[in-house]
């Protein structure tokens, strides 16, 4: 069962996870997130304001997202509000050193904002474009 | 013209002593519809009864009777039924073909089911169009045809030709009034086919009608045994401080499914889904919408969408796709957390709660419509306290509705039941209500029973779990459960679930998933520190491809001491975590 729901917002996805991301769904939920991205968008928003757990595997999702969004000339732009528990996480981990935290979705979206879509890489024509 | 009176009747192939036997009354012309050669009917009115199966059978033919209603043949599978009756059948009336079509009625075109010198027929799955051609004639007017120059008729299938076939009999096969489909005889040469011809064939047709008429029970059968399973959740969850007992049990022969079914889910955010409901009639059909509302409530309460907005989904969704079938239903949704229950109830019967002090009582709310039913129709929620050491039952009407009572006295006795019940310990709960209400033998209706109870977790908690990862969420939610009872503030909370959860995923690894590989947690707590270990039958990987390292980091910064002790018997990682709070 998918773990999360995506919107698009002035051509910017944003996933809304409501589940705990750990072992038994990072892998289905990499996935989920790359394909979110679509064809054009330059960011991609993961709101994980409702996101109660988050664990090892969870974190090591993200950043392999982030990489995979960097080939792809796209940005991951995270969503955690600063009461949350994840925000501590983020910070043990150090995941605000590779990935842009916001602590809201408006802020996040001011973010996405500054990278209309068309820069992005996305064509076969830039040669850089990479699915997987 | 009679067709025994025909003059160019030629001597048929093989003909043996059949027709020595005796006296042969001339083919009634208002019963059997006889085609003359231009292929037009005769005048036979379209309300025309078949002819009653017993008439007139000779003394000689009563062996080749006894061969056709041979009880034997009802031993068989139906395929060798049906090829060992046409066999007979074509050395009774010496014939050259025999075959069975059957009446497909969703498509409307008669099947090749069977056939003995047109073998052809069936391997190539020939279809004949209801009402046109022969078989389809037959079966459409429900009556014995008889063709006698296959030249001049009009026929659809092209073997029927091509083998040189000149006269057929065709009978329809009845089952309770309707044509399932028909079987025929042919001959090469010309033959006039005769009343006897047609009532031995008629019986043949009878015979095989209540082989094909069983064969398709026990497939029905076989087909709801599978779906009844599959439509049922496999094993109910496995949760500290909760037992779950259900209860599942068909009316009458079992040929028909029923349209009960119960559920329980696991949500995110530790929160649990029940369900029970029942759609109107039985069948695979009412099996089919069955399944169809189980998956749409599990997905959209998964997507996080409350009840309300669930079920009024489930509803457009039903009435949108016009399957024209209503179902009643019940759906809560429990807050282990806070303590909560919701629920919204869809023309179900109210859910019964039992108080932790044991007084039993009925969710009595307002309730919609069933699901399915009305376009536009909108639900209401109501919650519930729903303290640790209550209990919740949920039932569809086959429980407790009696033909000469009122529901008022079902509901009087399913409350007694369920006070007497929960005093009690010998079996679960569900199985306690059950025996007291109901006795297996007089079972009118379906019977669906969902029991939910709650209890304390305890100090000490301890759980053997399946190496799954799938497993780690709910292990989440008790810990989150036992730590919450003893008030763990909420960083405490998230650091020493967090961190178990990590070594939890270790043990998991560890069984590189094998078959019923386990680990256990056993949680303990003083008051001053929780101390939980996590205990497996592999080997601590220090150098894991991926989260190892990181697991390991978030472990030692979110509690105050991780321990791994690694032998060759197994892991032992004991996470121990101060508490500011004194319980």
């Amino acid at each position: 069962m998918s773990p999360l729901n995506i919107e698009r917002i002035d051509g910017v996805p944003i996933a809304h996870i409501h589940e705990d991301i750990d072992a038994a769904n990072a892998t289905a939920t990499h996935q989920q997130l790359a394909d979110a991205l679509g064809p054009d968008a330059s960011s991609l928003i993961v709101d994980l304001s409702e996101t109660r757990y988050l664990d090892s595997a969870g974190i090591d999702m993200l950043l392999r997202l982030s990489d995979r969004l960097d080939h792809r000339r796209a940005k991951l732009i995270l969503v955690i509000p600063d009461t949350s528990q994840l925000k501590r996480l983020a910070t043990i981990v150090g995941l605000s050193d590779a990935i842009v935290i916001h602590p809201s979705l408006p802020e996040a979206r001011q973010e996405a904002a500054k990278r209309p879509p068309g820069q992005v890489a996305a064509h076969p024509a830039s040669g850089r474009t990479t699915t997987g | 013209m009679s067709p025994a009176a025909d003059p160019n009747r030629q001597p048929r192939r093989g003909s043996t002593t059949r027709r020595e036997s005796g006296y042969k009354r001339p083919v009634d012309i208002q019963q059997l519809d006889t085609e003359t050669a231009e292929g037009v009917d005769t005048s036979a009115p379209a309300t025309a009864e078949r002819p009653p199966a017993t008439s007139s059978v000779s003394n000689g033919r009563r062996s080749h009777l006894l061969s056709i209603t041979d009880s034997a043949l009802g031993y068989m599978s139906l395929e060798d039924m049906l090829s060992e009756l046409l066999e007979r059948i074509r050395s009774a009336l010496e014939v050259d073909t025999a075959a069975v079509l059957l009446l497909d009625e969703d498509r409307g075109v008669l099947v090749a089911r069977a056939a003995r010198g047109l073998e052809e027929e069936v391997r190539q799955g020939v279809q004949i169009p209801l009402a046109r051609g022969f078989a389809g004639r037959v079966a459409a007017q429900g009556r014995p045809i008889i063709i006698e120059d296959l030249d001049h008729a009009d026929v659809v299938n092209p073997i029927l030709r091509q083998r040189g076939i000149r006269s057929m009999l065709g009978v329809p096969i009845h089952v309770e009034g309707h044509v399932i489909g028909v079987m025929h005889i042919g001959t090469l040469v010309k033959r006039a086919f005769d009343e006897d011809d047609v009532t031995l064939l008629q019986l043949a047709a009878d015979r095989a009608a209540l082989a094909i008429d069983n064969a398709r029970l026990s497939e029905q059968r076989s087909v709801t045994a599978m779906m009844q399973r599959s439509l049922l959740p496999d094993a109910l969850p496995q949760i500290p401080g909760m037992r779950f007992s259900a209860k599942y049990l068909p009316a009458g022969s079992g040929i028909k499914i029923g349209g009960d079914w119960y559920d329980v889910f696991r949500l995110h955010n530790g929160r649990l889904a029940f369900v029970i409901g029942d759609v109107v009639g039985r069948g695979v059909l009412a099996a089919s919408v069955m399944a169809e509302i189980r998956a749409s409530l599990r997905a959209y309460m998964m997507q996080g969408h409350r009840l309300t907005e669930v079920v009024t989904m489930l509803n457009e969704l039903l009435v949108s796709v016009g399957s024209n079938r209503g179902a009643t239903l019940c759906i809560l949704e429990l807050d282990p957390e806070a303590e909560e229950l919701e629920a919204v109830i869809a023309g179900h019967l109210p859910p019964l709660l039992i108080e932790p002090h044991g007084y039993a009582r009925l969710l009595e709310q307002k309730h919609g419509l069933p699901v399915g039913v009305r376009i536009g129709h909108t639900y209401e929620a109501f919650c519930y306290p729903f303290p640790t050491g209550s209990r919740l039952l949920l039932y569809t009407d086959g429980l407790i509705e009696r033909r000469d009572e009122s529901i008022d006295e079902g509901f009087g006795r399913l409350l007694a039941a369920a006070e007497t019940a929960a005093t009690r310990s010998d079996s679960s709960l569900a199985d306690r209500v059950y025996r007291t209400l109901l006795d297996e033998t007089l079972l009118e209706d379906d019977v669906a029973l969902l029991a939910i109870e709650t209890m304390p977790l305890g100090d000490t908690l301890e759980m053997t779990l399946p190496a799954r990862p799938n497993v780690l969420g709910a292990l989440r939610d008790t810990l989150g459960r036992w730590l919450r009872a003893f008030d763990a503030s909420e960083d405490e909370l998230f650091d020493i679930t967090l961190s178990a959860s990590e070594a939890a995923t270790n043990a998991i690894e560890h069984a590189y998933g094998a078959r019923e590989a386990t680990f256990t947690v056993r949680c303990e707590h003083d008051g001053r520190q929780a101390t939980i270990t996590v205990r497996d039958v592999g080997r601590w990987r220090t150098t894991r491809p991926q989260s190892g390292g990181r697991g390991l980091e978030i472990m030692r910064s979110l509690v105050d001491d991780v321990k791994i002790d690694s032998d060759q018997h197994g892991t032992v990682v004991t996470i121990t975590k101060r508490l500011s709070h004194q319980a």
